[in-house]
């Protein structure tokens, strides 16, 4: 399968322009710092991986440190400009400055299974939200003063802020919940819809709300009217989906190609979903979309990654597979790096910015 | 990057799903006593439990995750297809350093109906992908077990469900009662390995890897089964057992067993089966709970074993005849 792909093609972007790390453990996540010089890994073992720009180049450089006792669950960029928070299965949020020292900004009694943050573009007015049980948490960007605790039927599967931060909504069964994040009396905005809602994604205008069902497909409202809209035909769960940066298309893992739902035109509703390139066989696993051009960049089930552009259609590969899968997937805010991590343990940089 | 790397080979495959123990049992039946024992007992073996209170867990070695019971019910048309999602999710991020134990054990509340538990095997992708259901394993307090049975669905459901059943506290009943008190347990379910036990002192090897739904295994602990045709009334739960010595057609198979538990799935609490394919040389396994099913090839015939397809149903209001005449016109032609 990728073995073809390969034969057909010269070196790799990932060999030319990029880095790998072997590390111990499944790759849990990765996020890239707001400021876009440091790249954060982390791990099912404990350990965050931290690479500096100047080092994305030389995986050796990169350093390692054990921050959790235990599996780490969730990453965010910090809502400072530099710096990162995560979450564990020992029950604590943590945070990694980036000279590489942590501080403990949680310790509860669930595991902390998603963080989120958001800030302007000056970087002011920082939120923290986290996730652990049927709690979420909203924190000042200082880490330490609780803005509010908002309560849900059930678990948390997913957190989300909308794009100026005003909202934040969070999936959980039978639907999910918005939530005003300065509001002085809490009053949630309940989007119900039965069954097990897994994940979730928010159009960066604020049009739609989508979550990812236990039954292999998308659901979403309409943030207007609260209409009902339905995504489905997929072989496998959507573990991962992202909007493109101007809102036209959803980006979603879950089939063995790179699944696009047209928001525009009166998409999603009655319009069938655009194909951006795959491997036939092979289940996409992460998607993430380039922050300033029309470019996605997907991750396979046997550790592949490419770069597609959602106009034209050209298929960039990255990463070639033989391993397991792509589990993390990020670009930097400035869209000069794309992170990348596998369940065997691999990280990757792979440097884009202009020579 | 390594694109000489291959897959691993179907049969190491399997052999790497992690086997999953589902501890159920009413309050007080001594569910905590024996997973204490289970993992206090010296087997140089690493457990991750899922448990729904912390607290009495005097263990520190091994992995202890909290659970909320979160059920909700599947989409997908099966009106009793109710999944615990809490599982789904716990399970998978425990599967990403699975390295770290070599099975793990869900205990369920007291009132818990086994069904969402059992059900998360077989709907669940990435479940399935990982892990395996080995057995359900069910604690009964022999004290007050007539009793209960009689007051609480969920007790008959637990017992229903077990691949094995534990009959705790036997130190508190005389020999006439465990006798009566096991027959009564064989009338609901006539295929679970059945153990005595006073503080939950049973031994590891009949509680752990018991290849779940080996049935050919449970029939040798229950020989008389196949011959006892006594039932009791028919809206209490009963098992009923079939075995045909043809070799079946497959396909004739799955449309029959289809049909079956799409209108009887309800009913059916489980059912297992070991079949004989024609033009197969492998036993196939085949196993149900409601409506869902799974199967699959699990090895050559024994040499001198009789090549019989077994089935068995674990359920209410199921009708004997009907049934039966419903298998044997799977026989290949």
């Amino acid at each position: 399968m990728s073995d073809t792909v390969n034969d057909a093609m010269g070196p790799t972007l990932l060999e030319r322009r990029g880095a790998i790390r072997q590390l111990e453990g499944h790759v849990t996540g990765c996020a890239i710092a707001r400021d876009s010089q440091q790249v954060a890994f982390v791990t099912a073992e404990g350990d965050v991986v931290l690479a500096d720009r100047a080092d994305w180049g030389r995986g050796d450089a990169w350093t390692v440190q054990t921050v959790h006792d235990g599996a780490i669950l969730a990453v965010a960029p910090d809502a400072a400009p530099t710096g990162f928070l995560t979450g564990g299965d020992d029950n604590t949020l943590r945070r990694m400055a980036a000279d590489g020292s942590v501080s403990d900004l949680v310790r509860g009694r669930r595991w902390i299974e998603h963080v989120t943050t958001w800030c302007d573009d000056k970087g002011k007015g920082g939120v923290i939200a986290f996730a652990s049980g049927r709690q979420v948490e909203l924190r000042d960007a200082g880490g330490h003063g609780t803005l509010k605790v908002l309560e849900h039927p059930s678990t948390v599967s997913g957190i989300v802020f909308d794009a100026k931060g005003k909202r934040i909504a969070a999936s959980h069964y039978n639907g999910a919940s918005m939530w005003f994040v300065q509001a002085k009396v809490d009053t949630v905005r309940p989007l119900e819809w039965k069954g097990s809602h897994i994940g979730i994604a928010i159009h960066p205008g604020g049009e739609a709300l989508v979550t990812s069902m236990q039954e292999s497909e998308l659901h979403g409202w309409r943030l207007s009217d609260g209409h009902n809209m339905r995504m489905s035909g997929y072989p496998s769960k959507v573990q991962s989906m992202a909007f493109t940066r101007n809102g036209k298309w959803l980006v979603t893992s879950g089939a063995d190609t790179i699944v696009m739902w047209p928001f525009f035109g009166g998409g999603p509703m009655g319009k069938p979903p655009a194909e951006a390139g795959g491997i036939p066989g092979v289940m996409c696993t992460r998607v993430a979309c380039h922050p300033v051009h029309d470019i996605v960049a997907a991750g396979f089930a046997d550790g592949s990654v490419l770069m597609a552009d959602t106009g034209a259609q050209r298929i960039l590969p990255v990463c070639m597979g033989g391993g397991e899968a792509v589990s993390a997937l990020a670009f930097s805010p400035d869209g000069c790096a794309l992170a990348f991590g596998t369940e065997d343990g691999r990280a990757s940089v792979v440097d884009l910015s202009a020579r | 990057m390594s694109d000489t790397a291959q897959a691993a080979p179907d049969a190491a495959a399997q052999n790497a799903l992690v086997p999953v123990t589902v501890l159920t049992g009413f309050l007080g039946a001594g569910k905590t006593t024996l997973l204490n024992h289970i993992l206090t007992a010296q087997h140089g073996r690493k457990y991750a439990v899922v448990v729904n209170e912390f607290g009495e867990l005097g263990v520190d070695n091994d992995l202890v995750v909290d659970a909320d019971e979160e059920v909700f019910e599947m989409n997908n048309g099966c009106i009793c297809c109710t999944v615990r999602g809490d599982l789904i999710r716990i399970l998978g991020n425990l599967m990403k350093r699975r390295a770290k134990f070599d099975g793990i054990i869900v205990e369920t509340t007291g009132l818990a109906d086994p069904a969402p538990v059992a059900q998360t095997f077989f709907v669940d992708e990435d479940v399935r992908g990982r892990t395996r259901l080995d057995a359900v394993v069910t604690v009964v307090d022999a004290y007050n077990v007539i009793q209960t049975l009689e007051e609480s669905p969920e007790a008959v459901n637990q017992i229903a469900f077990a691949d094995v059943i534990i009959l705790n506290k036997t130190d508190l009943v005389d020999e006439a009662g465990l006798e009566a008190i096991e027959k009564r347990i064989r009338s609901i379910n006539a295929v679970a390995r059945l153990h005595r036990a006073r503080r939950g002192d049973v031994k590891l090897s009949d509680v752990l890897d018991q290849g779940g739904f080996d049935l050919q295994r449970a029939l040798e602990h229950a020989p008389h089964f196949l011959e006892d045709t006594s039932h009791s009334h028919e809206a209490d739960v009963t098992s009923l057992s079939y075995e045909v010595e043809e070799p079946l057609d497959a396909a004739k198979f799955q449309a029959w067993i289809g049909a079956v538990l799409q209108e009887q799935g309800a009913d059916i609490l489980r059912a297992k089966g070991i079949l004989n394919y024609a033009g197969e040389d492998q036993r196939f396994a085949f196993q149900a709970v409601h409506m869902m099913a799974d199967g699959g090839f699990i090895g050559p015939w024994k040499e001198g074993e009789p090549r019989a397809s077994r089935l068995v149903f674990i359920g209410r209001n199921l009708n004997r005849p009907q049934l039966r005449r419903g298998f044997e016109s799977c026989r290949a032609k």
